[in-house]
């Protein structure tokens, strides 16, 4: 099959296929931005600390024309990037979401096409084109936005300083390879998506998963937790690369654990509804948990990734504020004479000013999630729409099938938000539940002499002591939550406002 | 299969002699049993014995001495009731009901034709929902549903024929008065 | 006999198409009513518009002297359930839920507590020979069962007009009509009106009287279609 076969048929189709296409390249232009955007810190050079002969430490040149300390300081830039690429992965989600729109009339489509004689992996082929064309559009334009960005965002302070790197820019090959990176990714989330679809001339055939689902998500909680607490424990023996690695992989396990945990959690309250629910929209919603508990975990991905993200970030503000604090009552039970004191690298605001960018990619992230849900909730309504219609002539009211979409897809989200919250919260926790600090002197036990020679003996006399417990963020983390419900109501109601018209008798025919 | 009828029919819309008169009638009823000429000329003399038909004078120049036929009043009269009746539904009238929709819809104006197949239509449907009825009965034996089965199978399927030909009609109602 | 459900006038068109062009039509108490014609004629149009699941453009549908156009769409939406059954072709039964549950669904809707509704759903189930079906699911069933269980959930709320439209299409023939004859002797046995779309004669002949429509209105011929066309 011609390349160029594979594009015209990818480009086929209808009004939905055409939503679907510009909501792609729409997450895939945002994703490009945030991944020119990182490329483009990476590409800053300069701000790492030197040692220079005289003993001093300096920062080396390049990057000192920037105001913000996180662009200027080599050391700092890696989070900025990571930051940035851990941003495009919602949006990457959203396009993958994407791909499963308006499944039906593109199904049909494929089985004509297997039909015609295409084999099954040609068939595969297209729709990753589909996809992947639209990808490609959309990072293009995302291209076009990041040069406009540059040039809206560069305004040099009175003395030459950029708050934004926009004078630079990052080298061909890396742009060309951040470019084609987008849709080769979302190609490969949506032939990735139909691996488990067959394709035949007379439709399309998605075996329903029948297994209900166990609690074995768990075990990837548990071990996240373990393999994060690890630098914990071992805090002095381990290089900060491994530290770092142990953290991070704790994370990530603990963040793939709730998610795929999630589709037990849906399974449990399908269950639980359906013993105790009274209206029939608890029935009809308790039957869909019941059947296809794993539809939640899709659409719940990316709101819980970011909602612990987002705890992580709340609790560790609260960690790092304890800690301040407790710098502060140090310095004021035991003054240094010198007028410095304990205290962090930089002021406070600054630590606390990097969280509150976290928090904000974190919001960004969820309402990127939550239009991920309503892209789901609409088109699974526009897919049951001959069900829906049917049970409207036979009498069921709108409301009650509103209301049964209302359950199954709140329902099983508020115990999850619930563990996302603890898991982010308890992680941070493992850091610490304490600040200690203390003031004292060194004193030797034995001879002057022995101990300067060998220091190990001296002993640490203590003077004062500050320990302060790291409270839990309660009003943060509830906020959170709330925020992220807030996101997934608004996304429901809208997505009712599809059912409204989705359930309009005189669009189609009944029966 | 009432050929009398349908020669009376094939002279309804003029006179003709009684070898045009095979020769329309293989034409227009083609997968009926093909009609020997002993057996037209046998039927067109017993039509004109009742006095149904006549021998018109006709010029014979040039070819073999041929007689033509003409529908008397009489004969015109009995058409018009044959083509008014409607046939019982039954499974064995299936020629019948064939002869008379294609003799209807060649001679009869539309109007009549109409009549009679709604007519016909009606007759079918009756009888099929009282045989219906009687398969339908508590109690009814295994002999009368499986009769009542075969005769409905076959009423319906005149029934399907009827409509398809009525589909068809623009058609046959070209070639027939062609 | 009293006339439960009359249409006079009826209009209805999808967009620029004209469905119904003008359809009288009245169905008494405890009638059966056939409903044919060939495919496009409106059929299916004239049974949504009479059960009040269609709007009618103009024309008016009377239910028991009561003008369903004034009616809200919960009020008509309360009526489908309480004292009409509606049954189509295929497809209206919800594949989450078992069959029990779904033949419960219009006796919940109304109010019933789950066990009472639980009980009356076996029962009518059980009347339509899908006793044994009641907590397989519909994709554990037969294209019959499927329907036995459609019709059961119909019946369930014991209506007044029960709308079948095709309801035998998805099936064999002898299936079809052993489930057709068992609708009717419990239509009749309740004195049930009953609206039967279908373009077969034979099913047609189930019924006590027949309405043919040709291109949206009533043809008094029967014949659907025009000698001339």
């Amino acid at each position: 099959m011609k390349p160029s076969t594979l594009v015209r048929l990818g480009l086929a189709g209808t009004r939905t296929d055409r939503l679907r296409t510009v909501l792609t390249a729409f997450s895939a232009a945002l994703a490009a931005v945030a991944l020119l955007s990182a490329a483009t810190v990476a590409a800053i050079e300069g701000g790492a600390w030197v040692t220079q002969p005289d003993g001093a430490a300096v920062l080396s040149p390049g990057a000192e024309h920037y105001t913000n300390a996180m662009l200027a300081e080599a050391g700092l830039r890696p989070g900025v990037v990571t930051a940035l690429v851990l941003l495009a992965l919602p949006v990457l989600a959203l396009a993958g979401q994407c791909i499963r729109l308006g499944a039906p009339a593109r199904d049909r489509r494929l089985a004509a096409i297997r039909l015609a004689g295409a084999t099954p992996r040609q068939a595969v082929l297209i729709a990753g084109a589909e996809t992947a064309v639209a990808s490609a559009l959309g990072s293009l334009a995302g291209f076009v936005a990041y040069l406009g960005l540059r040039e809206v965002l560069h305004r040099p302070t009175p003395d030459g300083r950029l708050p934004l790197p926009t004078d630079l820019l990052p080298a061909a090959p890396v742009i060309v390879l951040a470019l084609l990176l987008v849709p080769v990714l979302a190609g490969a989330i949506g032939v990735l998506l139909l691996r488990r679809v067959i394709i035949s001339p007379i439709g399309v055939v998605r075996p329903v998963r029948d297994r209900k689902p166990w609690p074995w998500p768990g075990v990837l909680i548990a071990a996240g937790l373990i393999v994060f607490a690890v630098p914990a424990q071992m805090v002095d023996t381990l290089s900060r690369r491994v530290t770092n690695l142990c953290l991070g992989v704790g994370v990530v396990l603990c963040m793939i654990g709730v998610v795929l945990g999630s589709a037990w959690i849906s399974y449990a309250v399908g269950r639980m509804l359906l013993r105790f629910g009274r209206r029939p929209a608890m029935l009809l919603a308790a039957r869909r948990l019941i059947a296809d508990p794993w539809n939640g975990s899709r659409t719940q991905a990316a709101l819980l990734t970011a909602v612990i993200a987002g705890a992580i970030a709340i609790s560790f503000r609260q960690y790092m504020i304890t800690e301040f604090e407790s710098y502060d009552r140090i310095n004021a039970l035991a003054p240094d004479p010198e007028g410095g004191g304990i205290s962090a690298a930089e002021p406070p605001s600054f630590y606390l000013g990097g969280i509150r960018l976290v928090l904000v990619a974190v919001v960004i992230g969820m309402v990127v999630a939550a239009c991920g849900v309503l892209v789901a909730l609409a088109e699974s309504i526009v897919a049951r729409r001959r069900a829906y219609a049917a049970l409207t002539a036979v009498g069921v009211p709108r409301r009650t099938l509103s209301e049964s979409v209302a359950w199954h897809t709140l329902a099983p989200l508020m115990p999850a938000l619930a563990v996302a919250l603890v898991v982010g919260t308890g992680i941070t926790r493992l850091m610490g539940t304490e600040v200690r600090q203390v003031d004292g002197d060194s004193v030797c036990p034995v001879a002057q002499a022995q101990c300067e020679a060998n220091p190990a003996l001296f002993d640490f006399v203590v003077r004062h002591e500050v320990v302060l417990p790291v409270p839990i963020a309660w009003a943060g983390l509830l906020l959170l939550g709330g925020v992220a419900l807030a996101a997934m109501v608004v996304a429901v109601l809208a997505g009712l406002v599809v059912l409204r018209s989705s359930t309009d008798l005189e669009e189609m025919r009944v029966g | 299969m009432s050929t009398p009828h349908v020669l009376l029919g094939l002279l309804a819309a003029g006179p003709r002699h009684g070898y045009d008169i095979k020769r329309a009638y293989d034409e227009r009823l083609p997968r009926a049993k093909p009609l020997a000429y002993g057996q037209v000329y046998a039927t067109l003399g017993r039509l004109e014995r009742d006095g149904l038909i006549a021998p018109t004078a006709q010029d014979q120049d040039g070819g073999p001495e041929r007689t033509w036929y003409a529908l008397t009043d009489a004969g015109r009269a009995r058409l018009d009731d044959w083509l008014g009746a409607v046939e019982p539904p039954a499974p064995y009238v299936t020629s019948t009901l064939f002869s008379k929709v294609v003799v209807s819809l060649l001679t009869a104006d539309e109007d009549r034709a109409r009549d009679y197949l709604t007519a016909q239509r009606a007759a079918h449907l009756q009888r099929m929902r009282e045989l219906t009825v009687v398969k339908t009965r508590a109690g009814a034996a295994v002999d009368d549903v499986v009769a009542a089965d075969y005769a409905i199978a076959h009423l319906d399927a005149d029934l399907r024929w009827l409509q398809t030909t009525l589909l068809r009609v623009a058609d046959l109602h070209r070639e027939v008065h062609s | 006999m009293t006339t439960l459900l009359r249409g006079t006038a009826i209009i209805r068109s999808y967009g620029p198409t004209p469905a119904l062009r003008g359809v009288d039509i009245e169905i008494g108490e405890g009638e059966i009513v056939a409903v044919t014609g060939p495919s496009g004629c409106g059929k299916s149009t004239l049974l949504h518009c009479l059960a009040g699941i269609l709007p009618v453009d103009s024309g008016q549908v009377f239910y028991r002297d009561q003008e369903l156009g004034q009616w809200s769409e919960a009020a008509r939406s309360k009526l489908r359930r309480t004292r009409f059954g509606v049954l189509f072709q295929f497809g209206q039964l919800v594949s989450e839920l078992t069959a029990a549950e779904n033949v419960a669904l219009p006796l919940l809707l109304a109010g019933s507590g789950r066990r009472e509704a639980r009980r009356t759903a076996l029962y009518w189930l059980e009347r339509f020979g899908a006793g044994e079906l009641g907590d397989k699911r519909p994709g554990q069933m037969s294209g019959g069962q499927q329907q036995r269980c459609a019709v059961a959930r119909a019946m369930a709320t014991e209506p007044d007009v029960l709308f079948a439209d095709e309801p035998t299409g998805a099936l064999d023939q002898l299936t079809g009509e052993q489930v057709l004859a068992e609708i009717l002797q419990e239509a009749r046995g309740q004195h049930m009106a009953v609206l039967l779309v279908t373009h077969e004669p034979r099913i047609a002949a189930y019924a006590d009287r027949e309405v043919v429509l040709r291109d949206g209105v009533v043809d008094p011929s029967g014949l659907g279609i025009g000698l001339r066309s």
